[in-house]
């Protein structure tokens, strides 16, 4: 039997930062889990964080894992890998699994930072070789460094279903379709609108009708649904697709507070079974605390900081941090959570539909229905705006918490103002100096730099891209529109790819200028035959 | 079907170990050491990795996390091993798994073996 | 819990529908049908449920299908899934070898 202070189940993103605090407070922890790497999900999540600065927004989260682990190393909060609990018992004994053997734990505190399971939902052939989890695929991509498929339908449009399919597309896979059984759009319009671009076509509310093949998938059918999610007769497509994703939501795994005897209730809006906590994060049972997805389903950046509170909380239960000191570390903590639980998907808004902005704009119901916003709705968003020479064009139309862009313009033409919701607006009395540093911050690649006039009837459009191989300067392609369609030929001017710029390339493309409010994405021809 | 990502955009260079050989079904394939044999499998078209007891349905990843136990196979005589999070070694010997054993159920099946 | 303990509760025929056979349970292979008729039978909670006809106690332990048999029962019993309490969380929490469990550090 060894003893710690505290005892942190679970390495993801709120574990560590669990772990973290509390070693920083002087207490001894140990962190446990079960997989070979430490991170959770944070080394599968390779885009940019959403929120602000504190939320270590515009950081890939990828990166976010590495400051962690050298933070938790520094604080000196031991990380045990490979070993799996498999119990919580009285007075706070933990067994875990390590290697071949068991062996016995003792803390005073217990945080519980397990995470979530991905749901599924059946479908004729949802057990073939092919069909796999949306976090499969994820994993396969940016862990393993293999292609699920070459051929994928996507089922589920929030953000996992919208930042899954793009990050299949960056790695060359065709995903055919994005479908989902809601009406509309579940994720951010932005992430939507990213893949919109890239030619992927939604289809809601449509589901899978059967998924097609004997030893392992060769096709599958949708079929349209009507309000009381019956199939429409008439309305199945077939796709020939050699792999079926499924992305449909997240449930607590919190098993090992339901057995440790905590207080446990069914709560749909944090995503099934989860512990009953105090506003410090702690459960029935004093001293055994829960954070992250285990107590409700958020993003990885809620979870930091919930993990951080957890880890404050647990050392000041354990006698290292006064009250005094843990009420204003609390204070800060909590103005940076209700940040994040700000805006249209803000937990306290999910399941309703929003029909205006903050601004009192109406929301555009093709971003929702589509996935794109249309021509005819994207002027009178407060980020598009028209003027003489380079300027930004930010098709940000939806309130999420969200703010890189307003400190990455050196000039300071992005105006976010402080409430970190508000769409950015553009403050036409200072001149945009082309640089890009927008662009390439916008974890929502939302942000364009438009000439609409460069002389010869062309207009210039400076965008970001992950994809390779990258344009070269003078190649021409084909531009797309918003809705991923060819517009016209388009030459590539530049191709930016600065340290600052963190892995975007900013590329800018010449159109005709009746064409720079439209075009929006750059296909190489190349790539276009073989997609 | 060249399913390996040689340069991702944002990973940059794949990095793998050294290219080893296993065995699956008695044919020989290479796969890098380390890697989850389920990968191995995957590069090498793989796709079935068992089939189930009672229904004799195929099987293959699903989760790739290790939580689903669909990828099981027969991995050096053992069977239900997690090929998604167990490490390729050289000299593995991965089978199908038919039910929890090696055998196949039908003769027809037997045959194609 | 307790209000669905009202055996009377659901004493309708089963009747067959077109998706019964729907696999739900991947690892123990039971299907939709199964379920429905195992409320029919009787079975109204989830570890009764679990016992009879051994869904989620496959391999992965109810990972992947706790949450669909969940919402199969309650559908048949009429009431909303989070009137049922998931079946009992026992120790190990992972499928775990015997040799392993035996191999206790002193």
């Amino acid at each position: 039997m060894e003893r710690y202070d505290l005892i942190v189940i679970g390495a993801g993103p709120s574990g560590l930062s669990a772990g973290i605090e509390a070693a920083k407070a002087g207490a001894s922890v140990i962190i446990f889990d079960e997989n070979e790497k430490p991170g959770g999900q944070l080394f599968k999540q390779i885009h940019k964080f959403f929120g602000s600065k504190e939320h270590r927004a515009k950081v890939r989260g990828f990166n976010i894992g590495y400051q962690l682990l050298k933070e938790a190393d520094e604080a000196g909060a031991k990380v045990e890998l490979l070993a799996t609990v498999l119990g919580i018992y009285q007075d706070k004994e933990v067994v875990v699994k390590i290697k071949d053997g068991i062996k016995h734990y003792k803390a005073d505190s217990i945080i519980v930072a397990t995470g979530a399971a991905e749901n599924m939902v059946p479908f004729k052939g949802w057990t073939l070789p092919g069909v796999i989890g949306a976090g499969a695929a994820q994993t396969m991509l940016n862990l393993h460094g293999i292609l699920p498929g070459k051929k994928v339908l996507m089922l589920g449009s929030g953000n996992v279903g919208l930042v899954v399919s793009y990050q299949l597309k960056q790695c060359g896979c065709d995903v055919v379709a994005l479908v989902d059984a809601a009406p509309r759009i579940g994720g951010y319009g932005v992430h939507a609108a990213k893949i919109s671009r890239m030619g992927i076509p939604f289809y809601l509310p449509y589901t899978i009708k059967k998924v097609e093949g004997t030893d392992h998938v060769t096709g599958v059918t949708i079929a349209k649904l009507d309000p009381s999610f019956k199939f429409i007769e008439g309305t199945e497509m077939h796709f020939d697709v050699d792999t079926v994703c499924v992305a449909v939501g997240l449930s607590p795994m919190s098993q090992l507070l339901k057995m440790a005897g905590c207080k446990m209730e069914d709560n749909p809006r944090k995503g099934g079974q989860v512990p009953i906590i105090d506003e410090h994060g702690q459960t029935s049972i004093p001293g055994i605390f829960a954070a992250g997805d285990v107590s409700g389903i958020e993003e990885a950046s809620s979870a930091m900081i919930e993990g951080r509170q957890a880890g404050i909380y647990a050392a000041n239960y354990l006698g290292y941090i006064e009250d005094e000191l843990m009420k204003e570390k609390e204070d800060e903590l909590d103005k940076a959570l209700d940040g994040l639980r700000q805006g249209m998907f803000a937990p306290s808004n999910r399941g309703k539909k929003i029909e205006k902005t903050e601004e009192g704009i109406d929301i555009s119901n093709n971003l929702l229905a589509k996935g794109f916003v249309a021509d005819e709705e994207i002027e009178r968003f407060p980020g598009v705006v028209h003027k003489l020479g380079i300027h930004p064009v930010m098709e940000c139309t939806q309130n999420i918490p969200c703010n890189p862009c307003q400190d990455a313009c050196p000039k300071k033409c992005i105006k976010i103002g402080s409430k970190i919701t508000s769409l950015p607006a553009v403050d036409e009395s200072v001149d945009c100096i082309g640089c890009g540093m927008c662009v390439a911050s916008c974890p929502g690649q939302a942000i364009f730099l438009v000439n609409e006039n460069v002389g010869e009837g062309m207009a210039e459009i400076t965008l970001p891209y992950e994809i390779y191989p990258l344009p070269e300067v003078g190649e021409k392609g084909i531009a797309l529109s918003r809705a991923g369609h060819p517009l016209c030929i388009a030459e590539v001017i530049k191709v930016r790819t600065g340290l600052a710029f963190d892995k975007t390339a900013v590329l800018t493309i010449r159109v005709p200028k009746e064409f720079a409010m439209k075009a929006r994405f750059y296909k190489n021809e190349k790539l276009a035959k073989s997609v | 079907m060249e399913v390996r990502i040689k340069e991702h955009p944002i990973l940059g260079e794949v990095k793998k170990g050294r290219l080893v050989k296993f065995t699956h079904d008695g044919q020989v394939f290479e796969g890098y050491e380390g890697e989850p044999i389920a990968v191995a499998l995957k590069a090498a078209g793989v796709l079935v990795h068992r089939y189930t007891e009672k229904k004799h349905s195929p099987r293959g990843v699903f989760c790739a996390i290790g939580r689903c136990t669909d990828c099981v196979m027969i991995v050096n005589g053992e069977p239900n091993i997690r090929t998604c999070v167990t490490p390729l070694k050289e000299g593995m010997t991965v089978d199908t798994q038919y039910g929890t054993s090696d055998e196949p159920f039908v003769k027809e099946l037997k045959e194609a073996k | 819990m307790h209000e669905l303990v009202d055996r009377s509760l659901k004493d309708e025929e089963f009747e067959e529908r077109e998706d019964d056979d729907m696999l739900i349970c991947r690892c123990e292979e039971i299907t939709k049908g199964e379920i429905r008729r195992a409320v029919h039978d009787g079975m109204y909670t989830m570890a009764e449920i679990r016992r009879y006809l051994r869904c989620t106690m496959g391999l992965c332990q109810g990972q992947t299908c706790a949450k669909l048999v969940k919402g199969i029962v309650a559908k048949e019993l009429g009431v909303s899934p989070d009137k049922l309490e998931p079946a009992t969380s026992r120790s190990p929490m992972r499928p775990t070898e015997m040799y392993i469990i035996a191999n206790e550090e002193k």
